[in-house]
């Protein structure tokens, strides 16, 4: 056992309770251990090693995580937070903060370097520069990532699974379609768990002037609640055109994914049964679903015959978009981190992903009605109309883009869409009751919302 | 002019008037220079007549030096039957009666030249007047020496790809002339004939008009127009080959003969096409030396209505680097309406929406309003506005009267609404005329908001705090730093999408870096910056010498109150020993 091994997990628990991308806070935690280590600079002032952290949990299955650990005998006195403790005669730390270690990173890739089972490889025809520094840019909750000045940056994976992550499939297959939809991948970092192929990082293009989704749209709602008398198209910050423009972007997406990984259907039944039992896991923890769960079923029920299904990006929101000068990218195709890596690889319908950015629209609004401070129930009764219109024509601006580019509307499939959105929503119910239990009222909204419109439809009386 | 028995034309030359004493050449003047748009007619009246005039002016440029001023364009003085402003030029060579002489003239270039001011005024090249004796000759005489200084036809379906540009008034480029009995082309308003400048005599007799104009020592030229010299069947006749090889034997002609004069495009195009009009980068340009960046302009004022910056990274990620030796000149605001020629239509209709509530306030395809009633009088906006205007790439050309917040007048015709009388004073006139106020050559500002008492130089003179005194410093602070002028530009970016951040940047070693940070939103923001390549060394705020924190490895924090704005120096940290 190497000295690292040895001694690096006795600093893992407050090391890991710390970092924002370690999700199991509060989970029991038995065990942690150094799975696989893989020496890359073995010698001189800084040591590196690509480590993948195994940590096992008394209510689940083990988990790992990935750290990039640099040992130093005196490391500079910025990268105090990062420490981890000391091993041996060193310091280790997490070196994603340590100049040298990221300079390393970008080597070992342009020159495509294998160190045992750890391999860097560059895309084919891309040229890296010679030397870059990374920096940090932020941490997120299932990555990290440096960026080497604007040309290209770098994502290491935290929390890695065996299989080959659908964020490195997908970006591989948009470039060999000249996507111009995503950040274009330059390179990755790929390795072995438990004798299965892992993505443990990825290069691509950096969007250097750019801006999230989700902070152009509260931007724009924002803006709108600050005027007590104009509707959502009148104000300076509509967001409507952006809107239709982010649409256009995920249509083009789609049909690049298509085109380049296939397209095929699969029974409606199957979709159905995935859908129902979501549903019946989350109704049997929260009361409040109860009153609507008959509704719900009634949407899945209309799901019938095969569906045209492809590869998606499986979890898109306005937080998986970034506005850059020239347009809208998509990022991060990992899919929803909690379901496991073989069902995100699955080809699913493209309305799920249409579903996810409305969801968004809806949370973009809604929530900041539960964030503002309101004096009474008029004042907020008047801003829940101004969010109602908002969501209305933005998520329509974006359907209209969608159609526009795809030629399809997705508004023409409603029960799919409908069902997609349901579904969404329900996994949100479970999610909030458990973490922001006053914010549960959002999904539950566009719940009866979502149930009514179903109503309505099926039922032509009630509309007259 | 007179005519002759031959029907020549007879033309003064400048030999006949005194010159400007001259300043020291200084090539790249332009660079750096903060322009200022003054319409004669409507800063000062010398004579009591009711229209300002070329002495008039003279008398204020104390007042202009003191604001700072480096150049000023003066919009047409020529001849003129004043159907389109003066763009209408009946006689190339002379200065309208009520304006003054040419005599005047040389004597305004004199005084501003004393006090380090350079002047350029605009000229037509494209058309004149109908009323130019060249245009009554070449009716009258189809065959004689000006019988094709215009571009006839026998009729109107030739150059049909050219799009009309003053739809409001115009339903057709060619217009029939009975007397000729042809019809004459015309890009602009039917009674401005375009010149035929595939006739070699009409290239040499406007290039004798620059001449005219440089000899008595004018520092350059605001070419109208330009796009549209040539006409050629199967284009849209705008940005011609041709064009640019006329313009590239004007340039020669100010390099061989008046070196460090200048030439400034007004071409209303994409960016991608403007520069074309430096002319060859591999000689550092060999056409204009500047170019109006159009399209800038109503992105600024799309970002702050959407309190997003991406209007303006999107335009200026689109425009093209320029040749060394040439600059984009950059407004807010000028004679003419808020130009919305290089929006989507989608974008146009927003900006109505938002600008131009009343339908009165539109022109042609813009706005016709004055920068402080656009920004609805409010002073964090004009703050902001203008300090882009200050540090965004270009040499920044103010309009007379915005340094106090002037108004507008929307009830007047066409684009008459922004060029009311300058206000001097609370008294008659706005201290603009000693005239009957019913002889003025339009009424004053007189609403509670922006009328004369309210809004005026004397008074915003005596207070520290107001906007006449706060633009002067900006533009005095601005002088201090060679980065604003010559710098590179280089947008930061930043996660806060309502937040524009830019850095300039000039020379190497001993350089000058001037971090902008903007908040385009009317809430207050965070932005944290990545300024790692500045690491060590300290921002110093530019307009009260603040050190802020020091640039560490980390994302650099800053707060931001609504339409706030920052600039500082980056400067290395100086060691105590």
């Amino acid at each position: 056992m190497t000295v690292l091994a040895e001694e690096l997990p006795a600093h893992l628990p407050e090391y890991l309770a710390r970092q924002r991308w370690f999700p199991a806070k509060g989970r029991p935690v038995s065990e942690i251990a150094v799975a696989t280590e893989q020496s890359l600079i073995d010698d001189g002032a800084l040591l590196l090693d690509l480590c993948l952290l195994r940590v096992g949990f008394a209510d689940g299955p083990a988990e790992f995580f990935q750290v990039l650990v640099g040992r130093r005998h005196e490391p500079a006195s910025e990268l105090e937070h990062a420490t981890i403790g000391a091993v041996g005669d060193r310091i280790a730390f997490d070196a994603m903060w340590d100049h040298e270690a990221t300079a390393f990173l970008l080597t070992a890739l342009r020159e495509g370097r294998t160190y045992g089972d750890v391999r860097f490889v560059p895309e084919p025809g891309v040229e890296l520069p010679a030397k870059g520094v990374g920096r940090l840019l932020g941490v997120e909750q299932s990555n990290t990532s440096v960026a080497y000045g604007e040309k290209s940056i770098f994502k290491l994976f935290r929390k890695v699974s065996p299989g080959l992550n659908p964020d490195l499939e997908l970006h591989r297959a948009l470039r060999s379609v000249g996507s111009n939809e995503v950040a274009s991948l330059q390179g990755a970092v790929e390795g072995l768990l438990e004798g299965e192929p892992a993505t443990l990082g990825m290069l691509q293009d950096f969007a250097s002037n750019s801006a999230e989704g989700w902070a152009m749209a509260l931007t724009s709602v924002r803006d709108l609640f600050a005027e007590a008398d104009l509707y959502a198209d009148e104000v300076g910050g509509d967001f409507a055109a952006e809107s239709r423009r982010l649409g256009e972007t995920v249509a083009v997406a789609h049909r690049e994914l298509a085109q380049a990984l296939g397209t095929g259907v699969r029974p409606a039944d199957e979709l159905r049964a995935q859908l129902e039992t979501r549903l019946d896991a989350v109704v049997s923890q929260v009361p409040e679903l109860a009153p609507h769960e008959k509704g719900i079923r009634a949407v899945y029920a209309r799901l019938t015959g095969d569906i045209a299904v492809q590869r998606v990006h499986g979890d898109l929101h306005l937080g998986q978009t970034l506005r850059t000068p020239k347009g809208w990218l998509l990022i991060d195709f990992e899919g929803e981190p909690a379901t496991p890596l073989p069902e995100r690889r699955r080809m699913d319908s493209p309305l799920r992903d249409v579903a996810g950015m409305l969801r968004s629209f809806d949370y973009a609004v809604y929530h900041q009605v539960i964030l503002d401070e309101h004096t009474d129930e008029n004042e907020e009764q008047q801003l829940l109309r101004r969010a109602d219109e908002w969501a209305i024509r933005n998520r329509s601006a974006f359907c209209d883009g969608y159609a526009f580019a795809s030629g399809s509307d997705p508004r023409a499939q409603a029960a799919v869409l409908r069902a997609y959105e349901l579904d969404k929503a329900v996994y949100e119910v479970i999610y909030e009751t458990r973490s922001r239990p006053t914010w549960a009222v959002i999904p539950l909204s566009s719940i009866t919302r979502l149930v009514a419109e179903e109503e309505r439809e099926s039922d032509p009386q009630i509309s007259l | 002019m007179s005519e002759t028995s031959e029907h020549i034309v007879e033309e003064p030359g400048a030999e006949e008037f005194g010159s400007a004493r001259a300043l020291e050449v200084e090539p790249d003047w332009f660079k750096s220079a903060v322009f200022y748009e003054v319409l004669v007619r409507a800063f000062n009246d010398s004579n009591r007549d009711g229209f300002g005039d070329l002495r008039g002016l003279t008398e204020k440029l104390d007042y202009i030096q003191w604001l700072g001023v480096d150049c000023l364009w003066l919009p047409p003085f020529y001849d003129s039957p004043l159907r389109d402003g003066g763009y209408d030029i009946r006689d190339f060579r002379a200065v309208l009666p009520e304006f003054g002489t040419v005599d005047d003239f040389v004597t305004l270039l004199d005084e501003a030249h004393k006090r380090g001011i350079r002047v350029i005024t605009d000229l037509v090249m494209n058309h004149c007047s109908d009323q130019h004796p060249w245009f009554e000759e070449s009716r009258r005489n189809p065959d004689g020496p000006y019988g094709d200084f215009f571009v006839w036809s026998d009729d109107d379906t030739r150059y049909a790809d050219a799009r009309i540009i003053f739809v409001d008034t115009e339903t057709s480029n060619w217009t029939y002339d009975p007397v000729r009995g042809q019809f004459y082309w015309h890009r602009f308003f039917s009674h401005q004939p375009d010149l035929n400048y595939d006739n070699p005599a009409v290239q040499e007799a406007m290039i004798d008009v620059l001449r005219f104009w440089l000899d008595l020592g004018i520092d350059g030229f605001r070419l109208d127009a330009v796009p549209y010299l040539y006409e050629r069947e199967g284009t849209n006749c705008e940005n011609l080959t041709e064009t640019h090889a006329f313009l590239k034997r004007c340039r020669k002609v100010l390099d061989d003969e008046y070196p460090g004069r200048v030439m400034l495009a007004e071409a209303n195009q994409w960016p991608s096409d403007v520069v074309e009009y430096f002319g060859d980068p591999e000689v550092g340009g060999d056409e204009c030396h500047m170019a109006f960046h159009f399209p800038l302009m109503p992105r600024i004022f799309m970002a702050v209505r959407r309190e997003n910056r991406f209007p303006i990274s999107e335009i200026l990620a689109q425009t093209p680097a320029i040749p060394s030796g040439a600059q984009w000149g950059i407004f807010l605001r000028n004679h003419d309406e808020l130009t919305l020629e290089m929006v989507s239509d989608e974008e146009r209709d927003y900006m109505y929406a938002e600008y131009a509530k009343d339908p009165r306030m539109k022109a042609n395809i813009g706005i016709r309003r004055r920068l402080a009633p656009l920004l609805e009088n409010d002073r964090n906006q004009l703050e902001l506005f203008t300090a882009l205007l200050l540090s965004l790439p270009g040499s920044p050309v103010l309009y007379y009267g915005d340094e106090i917040g002037m108004g507008d007048n929307i009830w007047l015709g066409d684009r008459d609404a922004v060029r009311s009388p300058m206000q001097w004073t609370p008294d008659r006139n706005a201290g603009f005329s000693q005239c009957d106020p019913g002889r003025l050559y339009q009424p004053t500002i007189m609403d509670p908001v922006y009328g004369y008492q309210a809004v005026n130089v004397e008074a915003q003179s005596n207070s520290s705090t107001s906007l006449l005194h706060w633009t002067r410093h900006m533009i005095e602070v601005r002088k201090r730093h060679t980065a604003f002028g010559l710098g590179d530009f280089h947008e930061l970016g930043g996660s806060n999408p309502s937040v524009l951040a830019y850095v300039r940047t000039h020379g190497d070693g001993e350089n000058d870096t001037v971090l902008c940070v903007n908040n385009m939103s009317r809430f207050p923001q965070p932005v944290e910056l990545d300024l790692s390549e500045w690491e060590g060394c300290v921002p110093v705020e530019l307009t009260g010498g603040v050190p802020f924190p020091r640039i560490g490895q980390l994302p650099f924090l800053l707060t931001l109150p609504g339409h706030g704005f920052y600039w500082f120096s980056i400067k290395p940290v100086e060691d105590p020993a």
